[in-house]
C-alpha cells in the first residue's frame, strides 16, 4: 500500500512538472515575433496548438493523479494486463541507488567537459577508469587493458583508419 | 505483363546493388552488429540503432540503409535468443516468446525453440519482404495521389495510433508524443525564418538534434536505469544441450503456427501499422484459440514460440512498407531510422519509392541477403552469442556511456550537444520512473517537423480555413481512425453510458 502512495506522489511532483514545462512553452509561443512578409498562416500558429493541446493533457494528468484515492477506473491489474497485451515497456524498479546514479552523472557531465579539453583519449580513459574503480575493482588488471583499448587503440582507429576526427587534447602537443 | 517485367526489372536493379561485395560486406555487419546488441542485456534495437546511426555517416545513402535494416531485424533476431535461454527479452517483442521458449529450454528442449525462433524468423521476413515488393509500388502510387491535407491526416492517424499502443495509460503517451512535437518546433522556422525557443544561443538555431535527444532518452536512460538496481541483477541461464535441429513431430506442429503468426503479423505489422510487439501478442492469443495442442501453451509448447517470432518478423517487414511508401514510422525502431535517412538527405515517402528505384530496390534486396545471413551465421554460433551475456554489467554500461558521447559528438562537433544529451539521459530516467513511455518523443520529433509543413501548406491552400482537412474524404477517414484510436479506451465506458440512458438492461 505504501509503495502505491509513493509512486502517486512521483505522478503528482510529474504531472505538475508537466503544467509549468507546458505553459512556460506556451508563454514561449505567443512570443514568436512575425515574420516581416505576413503569410496565411504563421510560425506560431503550430507551437500554439501544441502548447495547449499539451497544456491541457497535464491537466488531466493531474487531474487524475490529486482526485486518486476516491476510485480509480481501472484497477492495477487491469491496466498491467492491457499492459501486457500490448507489449508496454517495462515498470522499472522503485528502489533507486542514488549514490551510484549521482556518481555516473557527475562522471558523464565531467566527460563532456573534458571532451573535448582533454581530448577523446585522455577523457575517456580517465572516466572508464574511474568509472571500473567506482563499480567493480575485483578484476582491475584486465579492466585496465580494457580501457587502454576503448580510450587509446580506439582513437588510433578512429582518427588513422576511419578518418573519423575526434578532438586530440593535449595528445596534439606531442604531435600525435 | 508489364507489371511483371517491371517487378524482375526493380528486383535485378535491387540485386545488382546489394549484391556488391562492399554491400555485402555491410549487410554482414549490420546482422552481426544487430544480433549482438539484440543479444546484449539492457541495448535493445531502439537503442542500438541509435547507438550505432554514426558509424553510417560517411557512407553513401544507399549502404548506410542497408547498414542500418541490418542493425534492426539482426536485433529483433538476437532479442529471441535470450527470451529463451536467460528469460530476459531483449526487446519488448520477444517478451511472448520467454513464456514458451523458456519452459522448453527448462525440460532440455533450448536446441529446437532457438531453431523454431530462427526459421519461423526467416518465413515469416522472407514473406513480409516479398510483400513489401508486390505491394509497396501499389501503395507508393496511391499515396502519390495525396495532396498536404491528406498527408496530415495520415501523420495525425499514425501518431495516434502508435501512440495508443505506447503504453499504460493514454495520457502519458499523449503527453509524451507532445513533448516531442514540442522539441521539433525548436529553431529557425524554415517557412519565415524566424527563430523558435532558441533563447539567444546560436547553437540551437538548427533545433535540436533527434539523434542526441534519442541517444540520452534510450542509450543514457538505460545506464541509468541499471544502475539504479546494479546489484539486484542476477542472471540465470540454461546451456542447450541435445540437438539443435526439429524432429518430424516438432515440424509438424511448427509449420501451421509459422503460417498463421506470419500472417497475422503481417496483418498487423503492415497494415494496421502497429509495432512487433503487439503483432507477437496477437500471434500468441491466436494461437490458443486455434492450436490443437493449446493446452500445452505456457508449458513448452513450440507453437509459442514459432507463431509470435514470426508474427514479430513479419511485422518489423511490414512496417517498412509504412516507412518506405507513405514515410511514416509505425515504431519506436523504424522511427529512428526515419529520423536517420533525413540526416542522409532523403526524404522517404511514394516519391522516393518512385523516382529512386535503385535506394528502395537494393535495400528490399539487402533484406533478402540478410535473412538469410542471419539463418546461417546465427543457428551454428548461438553459443557464441550467450557466452556474451558474460560481459559484466558495468563495463558494457561505461561502453554504452563511451559510444553515446562518441556519437553525438562526431555527429557536429559540438560539445553543447553533450550535455543536452546528458540532460535528456536524465530526463529519460525521470520518465520512465513514472511510467511515461519514451519512444512517443521520438516520433513526435521526427514528424512534427513534417506535420507542421503540411499543416501550413494545407492552409495555404484552403485560404486559412481548417475545414479543408474535413471535406476531403481521405483526410476525413484517416481523421476519424485517429479518433477511433483515442477513444479507443473509453469505449466500453461510452457505450455503458448509452445503454443505461435509454434504460437498456444493465447487464
Amino acid at each position: 500500500m505504501k509503495e502505491t502512495e509513493e509512486k502517486n506522489i512521483d505522478d503528482r511532483i510529474a504531472s505538475i512538472v508537466l503544467i509549468f514545462l507546458s505553459s512556460t512553452y506556451l508563454v514561449g509561443a505567443f512570443l514568436i515575433p512575425m515574420p516581416v512578409l505576413k503569410q496565411q498562416v504563421g510560425p506560431d500558429a503550430f507551437p500554439k496548438a501544441i502548447g495547449f493541446a499539451m497544456l491541457a493533457l497535464s491537466l488531466v494528468y493531474a487531474f487524475q493523479q490529486f482526485r486518486r484515492g476516491g476510485k480509480a477506473e481501472e484497477t492495477e491489474e487491469e491496466i498491467e494486463k492491457r499492459a501486457a497485451i500490448i507489449g508496454a515497456e517495462e515498470k522499472i524498479a522503485k528502489k533507486a541507488d542514488l549514490k551510484t546514479m549521482g556518481f555516473m552523472l557527475v562522471a558523464m557531465l565531467f566527460y563532456a567537459f573534458a571532451f573535448e579539453r582533454l581530448g577523446y583519449a585522455i577523457s575517456t580513459f580517465v572516466v572508464f577508469m574511474a568509472g571500473v574503480l567506482y563499480l567493480d575493482r575485483r578484476h582491475l588488471a584486465r579492466d585496465a587493458i580494457i580501457v587502454v583499448i576503448a580510450s587509446f587503440v580506439l582513437y588510433y582507429i578512429f582518427t588513422v583508419f576511419l578518418r573519423v576526427q575526434l578532438p586530440p587534447g593535449p595528445l596534439r602537443l606531442i604531435g600525435l | 505483363m508489364e507489371f511483371l517485367s517491371g517487378f524482375w526489372g526493380n528486383v535485378t536493379l535491387g540485386f545488382g546493388i546489394a549484391g556488391t561485395p562492399f554491400n555485402l560486406l555491410l549487410c554482414l555487419i549490420g546482422v552481426f552488429l544487430g544480433t549482438l546488441i539484440g543479444v546484449l542485456p539492457g541495448i535493445g534495437p531502439m537503442t542500438g540503432v541509435a547507438l550505432l546511426i554514426p558509424l553510417t555517416f560517411g557512407l553513401p545513402p544507399n549502404s548506410a540503409i542497408i547498414l542500418m535494416a541490418g542493425i534492426y531485424y539482426g536485433a529483433m533476431y538476437g532479442g529471441s535468443t535470450t527470451s529463451i535461454l536467460v528469460n530476459t527479452p531483449g526487446e519488448s517483442s520477444s517478451v511472448v516468446t520467454c513464456l514458451d521458449g523458456y519452459q522448453m529450454a527448462k525440460k532440455g528442449r533450448a536446441g529446437p525453440a532457438l531453431a523454431a525462433a530462427a526459421i519461423g524468423s526467416f518465413i515469416a521476413g522472407t514473406f513480409a519482404t516479398l510483400m513489401l515488393m508486390l505491394l509497396g509500388p501499389w501503395v507508393a502510387r496511391i499515396a502519390l495521389r495525396f495532396g498536404p491535407p491528406e498527408f496530415f491526416a495520415l501523420m495525425v492517424a499514425a501518431l495516434t495510433i502508435v501512440t495508443s499502443l505506447a503504453g499504460r495509460s493514454l495520457v502519458k503517451a499523449l503527453v509524451s508524443t507532445l513533448f516531442g512535437m514540442a522539441i521539433a518546433t525548436m529553431g529557425i522556422d524554415n517557412q519565415s525564418g524566424v527563430p523558435r525557443y532558441v533563447f539567444g544561443n546560436p547553437e540551437l538555431m538548427d533545433g535540436l538534434e533527434f539523434l542526441t535527444v534519442a541517444i540520452g532518452l534510450f542509450a543514457l536512460c538505460e545506464v541509468f536505469v541499471n544502475l539504479a538496481d546494479l546489484k539486484g541483477a542476477v542472471q540465470d541461464r540454461l546451456s542447450i544441450k541435445g540437438s539443435l535441429w526439429l524432429t518430424k513431430e516438432d515440424w509438424k506442429r511448427f509449420i501451421p503456427s509459422c503460417f498463421r503468426g506470419t500472417l497475422s503479423g503481417f496483418f498487423v505489422g503492415g497494415i494496421a501499422g502497429a509495432g512487433a510487439a503487439v503483432a507477437s501478442f496477437v500471434s500468441y492469443g491466436l494461437e490458443k484459440k486455434v492450436s490443437k495442442l493449446r493446452d500445452e501453451l505456457g508449458k513448452g509448447a513450440i507453437e509459442g514460440v514459432a507463431g509470435p517470432e514470426s508474427a514479430n518478423n513479419a511485422a518489423a517487414g511490414g512496417s517498412l512498407i509504412h516507412l518506405l511508401c507513405l514515410g511514416i514510422p509505425g515504431s519506436g525502431t523504424t522511427a529512428i531510422m526515419l529520423g536517420a535517412l533525413l540526416m542522409l538527405g532523403l526524404q522517404p515517402g511514394p516519391l522516393l519509392f518512385i523516382q529512386q528505384p535503385d535506394f528502395v530496390w537494393g535495400l528490399i534486396a539487402s533484406m533478402y541477403i540478410g535473412n538469410v545471413m542471419l539463418l546461417v551465421l546465427n543457428l551454428p554460433l548461438v553459443g557464441m552469442w550467450v557466452k556474451l551475456l558474460d560481459v559484466p554489467l558495468y563495463l558494457l554500461l561505461l561502453f554504452i556511456t563511451m559510444f553515446s558521447f562518441l556519437g553525438v559528438y562526431t555527429m557536429n562537433n559540438s560539445v553543447q550537444d553533450l550535455y543536452i544529451m546528458v540532460l535528456f539521459g536524465v530526463i529519460g530516467y525521470l520518465m520512465k520512473r513514472v511510467d511515461i513511455p519514451a519512444a512517443p518523443v521520438i516520433l513526435g520529433i521526427v514528424l512534427g517537423k513534417l506535420m507542421e509543413e503540411k499543416m501550413r501548406q494545407s492552409l495555404v491552400i484552403s485560404d486559412g480555413s481548417m475545414t479543408i482537412f474535413f471535406t476531403r474524404p481521405i483526410s476525413l477517414f484517416l481523421l476519424l481512425l485517429a479518433v477511433a484510436a483515442i477513444t479507443n479506451p473509453y469505449w466500453k465506458q461510452i457505450g455503458r453510458a448509452i445503454r443505461r440512458m435509454f434504460g437498456g438492461a444493465a447487464a
